[in-house]
């Protein structure tokens, strides 16, 4: 193996080998410490298809760029379904069905037109500007989490942090005021669980019950709203109009399918990102020695929010499938080819972000990096989630110090699936900052 | 209504001369009108930086200077960012704005 970063003096970053051969993403060791896989890839074979999964893996920034730019001859919808409770379908869709108040096919993951139209009436609620009148509520709610754990002096802060901060704030923002965290976090890994493959039947049958619970609790919600509007998403989506004639607003079922989609693409994402902060905190005390200096100096606050995604992006593989034969990275693909777009491969790519794995705020084009995606279906929540996380890290560096992890890095166990990178359970030790 | 012309130098040196409605943003201009470089990811929330223009200085006054949630935008792509550089979709035209000239940034 050759250093290719040696004169840029970068720690050594690995490069190709046989991984590839005998590896798939699905493997419990490749899905839980991924990143010489990825090296291999981008090294060797950037869009590889990985036979276990049955997928081509786009690893390279520009190919991934360039597909989310088309978004008609690479269709999200395509790539969702065959995704999507794969090789449990329609026994999935029968339970929804029969015990969740129906099947609501997700509106969002979707291909123009239509999902222009959906875009549109979504976008109102999601503006940086109104985002940035959330600050103080979210502030409180941080803070609050926060004094309950600070004198614990160790947490798992999957549990204590990330998990109902994430979840207190995407309820008060829906409008949601009575909730049962746990059951929250239940029906979300449920939920993310249906485009993970790796479930199986017995998982399958367990998280469609889940599904089937978040739908009844999302329904009533629903219900209310359309009589009694209030100032928040539910009743934004509830009540969005647009000046499109034939179609002005949302249908109910796609109503129910996009507060579960904000309910739950808000939740273990954001979650993830947090619990990711208290890993770089615990691991990399020099970024926690800057952010100690900075806590109020948002620029740099920004900045290492993106750096953050940048460097561990809780979403690593959504899909695609192609619609017809296309050429993408030097690759003749047939058309039904099923991609997963690899955004942490992206943001680990040298020739982009050079000396990737050095946690780095002072990157000039920190803003290229593709934790949120690209093109028409670049996350719709970004601002929203900037914001949480940059909350977050403001109140913890004014409150807390000394992080420490208390397990091995090695030991760090990750949820099973192909679409997230998400820290199952992180215990931490910390003292209160003086 | 009013139709006011904006005009866009793509980043290939390309000039574009566009119709636009005072109340409409020069991004929707842009971007309604196929400008190349124009991608507004995210429909114009300035949240992805890829409206990016840089205005013509003697134009720059008449627009005025980006506030504090567009700053940090242009900060995370500070590689192509100058002195007269604003997200096109947090600049709403008026007639003042008639004959608008702004150039495409590059996005990498
Ligand atoms: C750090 C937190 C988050 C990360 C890393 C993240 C990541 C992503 C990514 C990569 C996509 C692109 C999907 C694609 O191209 O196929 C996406 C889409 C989406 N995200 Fe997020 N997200 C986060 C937080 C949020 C929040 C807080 C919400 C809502 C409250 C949200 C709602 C959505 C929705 C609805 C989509 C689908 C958009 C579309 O297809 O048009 N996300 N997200
Ligand atoms: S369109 Fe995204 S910042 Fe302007």
């Amino acid at each position: 193996m050759v250093a290719t970063t040696e004169a840029a003096g970068c720690p050594f970053t690995g490069k190709g080998g046989p991984i590839l051969e005998t590896g798939s993403l699905i493997d419990p060791e490749i899905s839980a410490r991924p990143k010489a896989y990825y090296d291999a890839m981008r090294a060797d074979d950037p869009i590889h298809l990985d036979p276990k999964l049955g997928m081509y893996l786009v690893s390279r920034f520009d190919d991934i760029q360039s597909i989310q730019r088309d978004p008609i001859t690479f269709s999200v919808y395509e790539g969702y379904n065959a995704q999507y409770a794969k090789g449990y379908f329609e026994e999935f869709k029968q339970i929804l069905e029969r015990d969740g108040g129906g099947y609501f096919p997700d509106a969002i993951m979707s291909d123009p037109p239509y999902h222009t139209r959906i875009r549109k009436l979504m976008d109102n609620a999601f503006s940086a500007h109104r985002v940035r009148e959330l600050e103080p509520r979210i502030s409180e709610i941080v803070v609050d989490v926060l004094e309950g754990m600070a004198d614990k002096g160790q947490v798992d802060v999957v549990k204590a942090f990330s998990v109902p901060v994430t979840i207190r704030v995407i309820c008060e923002q829906l409008g949601i005021a009575q909730y049962n965290a746990d059951n929250i976090q239940r029906w979300s890994l449920a939920v993310t669980a249906q485009i993970g493959r790796m479930q199986n039947r017995e998982q399958m049958i367990e998280n469609a019950k889940g599904l089937c619970e978040l739908q009844h609790f999302l329904i009533a919600q629903i219900r209310d709203r359309q009589d009694h509007p209030k100032e928040d998403m539910i009743s934004d989506l509830v009540h969005a109009r647009t000046d499109d004639q034939a179609e002005p607003t949302l249908t109910f079922k796609e109503v129910v399918s996009l507060v579960r989609a904000l309910m739950i693409a808000g939740n273990e994402t954001t979650a993830t990102a947090m619990t990711n902060m208290f890993y770089i905190l615990a691991t990399q005390p020099k970024v926690a020695e800057i952010l100690k200096r900075s806590a109020d100096d948002d620029r740099l606050l920004s900045r290492f929010v993106e750096e953050l995604l940048r460097i561990e992006p809780p979403v690593r593989g959504l899909s695609r499938m192609t619609t017809k034969e296309v050429e993408v990275g030097g690759k003749l693909l047939p058309k039904g080819a099923h991609l997963l777009l690899m955004y942490a491969s992206a943001n680990d790519q040298e020739d982009v972000f050079p000396c990737p794995r050095e946690f780095d705020m002072e990157r000039s084009n920190l803003g290229r990096h593709v934790a949120f995606g690209g093109g028409p279906h670049r996350c719709i929540g970004l601002s929203l989630a900037r914001m949480e996380i940059r909350v977050a890290a403001r109140e913890v560096i004014r409150r807390l110090d000394h992080f420490k992890l208390d397990i091995p890095v090695e030991e760090i166990r990750y949820l099973p699936t192909v679409a997230t990178h998400s820290i199952e359970k992180l215990p931490v030790s910390f003292s209160r900052r003086v | 209504m009013s139709a006011l012309e904006v005009t866009f130098v793509e980043e290939d040196g390309t000039v574009r001369t566009v119709a636009a409605d005072a109340g409409q943003t020069l991004m929707e201009a842009g971007k309604g009108n196929g400008v190349v470089g124009i991608l507004a990811d995210c429909g114009g929330s300035c949240a992805c930086a890829t409206c990016h223009v840089y205005v013509d200085a003697d134009w720059l006054e008449a627009v005025g200077a980006p506030d504090d949630v567009e700053a940090e935008m242009l900060d995370m792509v500070s590689d192509v960012r100058r002195d007269t550089s604003r997200l096109a979709c947090q600049i709403r035209l008026t007639d003042r704005l008639n004959g608008l000239r702004v150039a495409v940034a590059p996005y990498a």
